[in-house]
């Protein structure tokens, strides 16, 4: 149980630093500034919010019959805004080539 | 894809996936997890601008918990 929360805490500590660096990069040209207590409540939303996309993405394999995740389950993940499903649909075109020119 | 930006690395995604899974045979293909990496990173990075927007609606100039607030519902609802 201590190793399980230990090991969470690490994980978030991770997802902090990538949610700094982020809000740093998208909020430089608008001159405000994020407070750190709002940088660290993004990162424990975004902590939480995993747990949602894990299951749901679960359940849409195993919808399908599989067990392997793929492209196809994250797609459904984005369903409900329009612009963000054609901007990951593209995203995924973009991964996709990038695979087979390597 | 590597080195465009600051992005969530794949072993990251791959392991706060892994943390809520609910049967231990899933997987998780690679383009799959490059693809989640990005959708959170449009999470984040809309958490951010959306509570930037507040901000300036409100005139202010340090954008607080107060600001990210009051976006969260919809962002919520949007992903």
């Amino acid at each position: 149980e201590q190793q399980r929360f230990s090991y969470q805490q690490r994980l978030k500590a991770a997802v902090h630093y990538t949610v700094g660096r982020l809000c740093a990069e998208a909020t430089q040209d608008s001159g405000v500034q994020l407070s750190k207590q709002t940088v660290a409540a993004i990162a424990e939303v975004t902590f939480r919010q995993c747990e949602n996309f894990a299951r749901d993405l679960e359940m849409f394999a195993r919808h399908a019959k599989r067990s392997t995740i793929n492209t196809e389950d994250v797609k459904l993940l984005a369903r409900r805004s329009n612009s963000l499903l054609k901007y990951i649909t593209e995203k995924n075109e973009e991964i996709a080539q990038f695979n087979t020119e390597r | 894809m590597e080195g465009t930006g600051t992005s969530f690395r794949k072993e990251l995604v791959s392991k706060l996936l892994h943390l809520h899974f609910k049967d231990d045979k899933t997987r998780v293909s690679g383009d799959a997890l490059l693809l989640t990496a990005e959708l959170l990173k449009v999470f984040v990075v809309e958490a951010a601008i959306r509570s930037v927007r507040q901000a300036q609606a409100e005139d202010l100039a340090c954008v607080d918990v107060d600001q990210l607030e009051k976006v969260l519902p919809q962002l919520l609802l949007d992903f």
